[in-house]
């Protein structure tokens, strides 16, 4: 328990660049979606055919992201593994943020976002047999959970940071599997209709979420000049290793039930279709066999640089595996009626990567940015160095 | 209450897209331009769609019309997070705009495509065109009059139509029909009470045999076809 954390001093050059550097981003995308809502969702990539686009994939991203780093951070406060200990404030704090990202993501999507608080009149204007409102009900709990789980951490109320830490992880399950439900309980989409999707999102969001926690704290105990015991990224990895065969597994068994029919024709135009490079060169190849080859190589496995490459990687497939299931997943035509639908009812659709959906996205990713600079700011989430030559008080100065 | 259905007798039908072009006039369906058409940002409440089958010289093709199929278990009810789309006690599947909030996810969960998204504001002579129907005044105001993007859209089966007859007491289905129906010149629609046996749309279905789309999903819906 003996572990001392502080906060940046944030009074760097390269804190401030960023930190502006974010804000005009954010600035940018907030315009961006104002012209979107002023003027319609024209201006976005989705259509009639492919009703979700990029902010979709972005907040079912996010969420993964952030359930995986929830899920992580409970290996300490509630498996007691002490190694990670340095680690699980900053997990806790990047989880809130993240989900934070994916509410604004789904706010984004809704062609009236003004409305949006009618997915929160749970029970009295809501359907609840629907699994968006299901979900809302998971994200708005997971977000408070999450601030009282960090607020209790802040605190060092030991005992409620252990309870408040089971609660969080098996909510934290539940929002990543009810978001896999709003996908894998559509009969009507051949890809998306899955019994395993839960399970597959779940997993999914453990891979996802791990190697962006592998990241951010190689890189800001870079950044920060901090010392990083280099034990607890390599056994992170070993870590990501398992969770990425199981999410493989998982991923194989699906696509294998859907090449049967009568789910085979929407499954097989995702494999030769025009998506394929994104499920065969984003999902398949960055986020399961290339960073599984590096993860289990004898000498690039045990560099830290070889566990960054592989983290990247599964941090970019994982982002392919998202757009790979909603909008190849929505882009294959109903099959209205048995033949060969002639004209545009017949046609896959196609989604054009326009200019303000581009930056509108961006615009999540920075504002995330900013909460997570301000944070490191403001609150104490990084470790203070004891083995190495740093004090506190110097720590504090950087 | 009755149950309202629809039967499109495909032997009559000859895709002559009548039934889309009265529905857009009837209930003030934006046109779309082309641009809108090739990024299928178009609205359609209503869409015919063509079928072939087999190769040339012994080819086979079927036109379908399409209006919603307000199903029994609809997907788009079940989805719909807001109460949004629901299912009225006759039958019919509506949708409020005022409810929406453009989340999208019955077009993705409907299974026949005949839900639009609202993508852009319209032009606004496109709302108030002087050749509406002259009594639309006698029938009263549009249940849902202002039409806004960012929300979903679908066939009503004219309920306004069916509403405006029951009160001033008209038999629906001979007198008060939707607007596909009534504009049909090949008479292929017919449009009644599916629950009431002496009905033409139930004469009908006792005749012939008849289909339904998808109906592997189990939707139960009220547009019947009898093929050809």
């Amino acid at each position: 328990m003996g572990s001392v954390y502080s906060k940046i001093d944030g009074k760097s050059r390269e804190f401030y660049i960023l930190l502006i550097l974010f804000s005009i981003f954010t600035l940018i995308g907030f315009i961006c979606f104002m012209v979107s809502y002023i003027s319609g969702h024209h201006v976005l990539g989705s259509s009639n055919i492919i009703p979700w686009g990029m902010p979709i994939i972005i907040t079912i991203y996010l969420i993964g992201l952030s359930a995986g780093s929830l899920i992580l951070s409970a290996l300490t406060y509630v498996f007691g593994k002490e190694e990670y200990r340095p680690i699980a404030r900053l997990a806790v704090f990047l989880a809130i943020i993240l989900i934070f990202g994916a509410m604004i993501g789904i706010a984004l999507d809704l062609g009236r976002p003004e409305k949006s608080w009618r997915l929160f009149m749970f029970f009295v204007l809501n359907n609840m047999r629907s699994m968006f409102a299901l979900n809302g009900i998971l994200y708005g709990g997971y977000f408070l959970i999450g601030m009282i789980y960090l607020g209790a951490i802040f605190a060092d109320k030991y005992k409620f940071i252990k309870t408040m830490g089971k609660i969080a992880i098996f909510w934290a399950a539940l929002v990543h599997m009810g978001t896999g439900a709003i996908f894998g309980f559509i009969a009507t989409r051949p890809i998306f209709f899955s019994p395993i999707k839960p399970f597959e999102f779940l997993s999914a969001a453990m891979v996802s979420g791990l190697a962006l926690l592998i990241i951010v704290v190689v890189a800001i105990f870079k950044f920060t000049k901090r010392n990083l015991n280099k034990d607890i990224i390599f056994s992170l990895s070993r870590l990501l290793r398992i969770l990425i065969i199981v999410l493989a597994v998982m991923v194989l068994v699906d696509k294998l039930t859907h090449l049967y029919s009568p789910h085979r024709e929407p499954t097989l135009w995702l494999f030769t279709g025009p998506y394929s490079w994104i499920f065969w060169l984003l999902q398949v190849g960055f986020a399961y066999i290339f960073p599984l080859l590096i993860l289990f190589h004898p000498r690039y496995g045990k560099t830290l640089k070889g566990v960054m490459v592989a983290a990247f990687l599964v941090v970019i497939g994982i982002f392919g595996e998202r757009f790979s299931l909603v909008i190849p997943g929505t882009a294959y035509p109903l099959p209205f009626y048995p033949g060969k639908i002639e004209g545009i009812w017949g046609m896959a659709g196609s989604f054009p990567i326009t200019p303000v959906e581009s930056f509108m996205s961006l615009g999540i990713f920075t504002l995330m940015g900013l909460l997570f600079l301000v944070g490191l700011k403001n609150l104490e989430l990084l470790p203070v160095d004891e083995i190495g030559e740093q004090t506190s008080e110097i720590a504090k100065k950087i | 209450m009755p149950r309202w259905g629809m039967v499109i007798d495909l032997d009559k039908c000859v895709g002559c897209q009548a039934c889309s072009t009265a529905c857009k006039a009837e209930n003030n369906v934006p046109h779309g331009s082309p641009d809108d058409q090739r990024l299928r940002r178009d609205i359609y409440w209503n869409k015919v769609i063509a079928v072939t089958n087999g190769k040339y010289p012994r080819v086979n093709t079927e036109l379908i019309p399409m209006p919603c199929m307000h199903c029994d278990h609809a997907p788009c009810v079940t989805v719909c997070p807001a109460k949004a789309t629901y299912r009225r006690e006759d039958g019919i599947i509506v949708q409020d705009f005022r409810r929406c909030i453009g989340c999208k996810y019955c077009i993705v969960a409907c299974p026949y495509g005949a839900r639009s998204f609202n993508s852009k504001e319209q032009e606004e002579k496109e709302y108030h065109r002087p050749d509406l129907p002259p009594d639309r005044n006698v029938w009263g105001q549009w249940p849902f009059p202002t039409r806004t993007h960012g929300v979903v859209e679908k066939c009503t089966f004219c309920f306004h139509r069916i509403d405006q007859g029951i009160k001033e007491g008209k038999k629906i289905g001979t007198e008060v029909v939707p607007a596909c129906v009534e504009d049909c010149p090949a008479e292929a629609r017919k449009f009644g009470d599916l629950d009431d046996t002496h009905s033409e749309v139930s004469r009908l279905l006792s005749s012939r045999g008849w289909i339904r789309l998808r109906e592997e999903l189990d939707t139960k819906c009220k547009v019947y076809y009898l093929p050809r």
